[in-house]
């Protein structure tokens, strides 16, 4: 099945949002909160990347991915208590993305 | 057997890194500038933080300085109103220390460069720091020979004195300076100790350079109630007393020895080391930020230039991957190779990266006189990023080849 439009603008929003978080990974803010932490939200973004690909690829394991990382990504910022507009906003956002996916997760392909 | 599928594709990845040498050098030297800029930019701001926190922290948390000009300067500083101010003066330390309550000690230090003579040996320039009886437990120094005043000598002005290290190097390189005469701007002192070597501060001279004499014997050479002098009272608060609770007593003392009426402005600034470390803090923000911006838009170049290469090595191998499907290979194992193979550019970019940082720092130290180190949490995140690029970059083209149809992919040139 070809790949739904709404699917192609979730990945463009995701592909853009990993081009302004990326930068974040070496922030001197996220450098504060420990010698690990840049590896830590670094992994989640390179999860994040990944799961934007595979969305692309109209793939199942892509929601999946997207899923993960969400729910890691939102535990990150709670434990480090990082509650600005910025987290409220992608995290409204992502929700919204993950009914839209979970919609057309059984017409996605299963294989990697 | 996830092992193995690994190991095949890090050898495959690596065989193709050194089929392609130029090529590989070429994407690498992106990522290699890129993590020089940026961990280069964090080393430096380390560095220097760490220098001003430590040169702060010799200051003392719990020390309250009482001076002329306060240490903030914000955008409206009135001047005018601080010109005209009295410097602290000596016998408001007696007042000071007969009132105060929530100190543990109070001091009194004022300062001049002047020349040091021994023989035909000269110092130039160095600091001559009158002080009263109590400095040393304002300040921590230690001595590597001979003793601190005594009260009898502070008191009464004794021409005595303690040298820093440096002036002690610059005077007597082949003796033992204590018992030995020196000249302080011609007035005769006997030297009856030495301060341990401390290096260099970020934040004025260190004790190296400085000779302490008692107050009453420097007020022969210099004038209190000189702003040149740069009179300083320093007050210790005690365990327990926080250092608002000892300002509210020095500003309520301090104002009943001047005689300032209730309403009128205080004619004094009670400064504290919190306010140099806030304006560090801001200092270093900017500069971390501003190192940030720059080395991630050079990442960020990096980045593409791997992607790039990646694309045109997976077009120039998919006659190759066509092959390897064809016989068996997965998917995994095609994304696996191709991954691997950005990351280990990278990650060999990233240590080029390092390893000139590490150059630049070493040569620097001996340049600038500073403590500059390549810290384990810069080498750590130098990796982390040159890993993160490689997955970033790598993945689209990786998970592209690994989708080729093997037939589609054998059939092409």
């Amino acid at each position: 099945m070809k790949r739904p439009r709404i699917i192609s603008i979730i990945c463009i929003v995701g592909y853009l949002t990993i081009v302004f978080t990326f930068p974040q990974v070496f922030s001197p803010s996220i450098k504060k909160l420990g010698v690990f932490m840049p590896a830590l939200y670094g992994i989640l973004v390179a999860s994040h990347f990944i799961s934007c690909v595979g969305l692309w690829y109209f793939k199942q394991w892509g929601v999946q991915l997207y899923l993960l990382t969400f729910f890691a990504k939102t535990l990150f910022f709670i434990v480090i208590q990082q509650y600005t507009p910025g987290f409220y906003l992608s995290t409204g956002l992502s929700f919204i993305f993950i009914f839209i996916l979970l919609k057309y997760y059984s017409k996605m392909s299963q294989n990697l | 057997m996830l092992l193995v599928l690994f190991k095949e594709s890090v050898l495959f990845a690596w065989q193709s890194l050194t089929a392609n040498k130029l090529r590989s050098f070429l994407s690498l030297l992106g990522i290699t500038i890129g993590i020089f800029a940026i961990i280069l930019v964090f080393t430096i701001v380390d560095s220097l933080e760490n220098n001003i926190r430590g040169s702060i922290q010799s200051l003392g948390n719990n020390v309250v300085f009482v001076q002329k000009w306060p240490w903030s300067f914000g955008p409206d500083y009135p001047w005018w109103k601080y010109i005209n101010r009295p410097t602290p003066q000596y016998y408001e330390l007696d007042e000071l220390q007969r009132k105060c309550k929530s100190t543990e000690a109070i001091a009194y230090r004022m300062g001049k460069r002047r020349t040091i003579k021994y023989k035909s040996s000269s110092v130039e320039n160095a600091i001559v720091g009158g002080i009263s009886h109590e400095f040393y437990k304002i300040k921590n120094f230690d001595l590597t020979s001979g003793r601190y005043f005594m009260q009898t000598e502070t008191e009464g002005g004794y021409r005595v004195a303690i040298i820093g290290a440096e002036i002690a190097q610059g005077l007597f390189p082949y003796e033992d300076p204590i018992g030995k005469e020196i000249k302080i701007a011609g007035n005769k002192a006997v030297v009856i100790g030495v301060i341990k070597k401390e290096g260099e501060s970020m934040l004025g001279p260190s004790f190296d350079y400085q000779v302490l004499i008692p107050f009453n014997f420097a007020r022969v050479m210099m004038d209190p109630k000189s702003e040149n002098a740069d009179p300083i009272i320093y007050a210790k608060a005690k365990p327990n007393v926080t250092n608002a609770e000892m300002m509210d007593e020095l500003t309520g003392v301090l104002r009943a020895i001047r005689k300032l009426k209730p309403m009128s402005d205080p004619n004094f600034a009670l400064n504290e080391t919190s306010l140099l470390s806030k304006g560090f803090d801001e200092l270093f923000d900017v500069i971390g930020t501003a190192g940030w911006i720059i080395g991630g838009f050079s990442i960020l170049v990096g980045g593409f230039g791997i992607a790039n290469i990646m694309f045109v090595s997976v077009r120039e191998r998919t006659n190759l991957i066509g092959i390897q499907k064809s016989l068996g290979a997965k998917n995994m194992f095609i994304l696996v190779q191709f991954l691997s193979e950005s990351v280990m550019l990278s990650c060999v970019g990233g240590f080029f990266g390092l390893l000139l940082t590490w150059i630049i720092t070493a040569l620097g130290k001996d340049a600038i006189e500073m403590e500059i180190s390549l810290t384990v949490t810069n080498v750590i995140l130098g990796f982390t990023i040159s890993i993160l690029i490689g997955i970033i970059s790598g993945f689209i083209p990786a998970y592209s080849a690994s989708q080729l149809d093997p037939v589609e992919a054998i059939r092409s040139n």
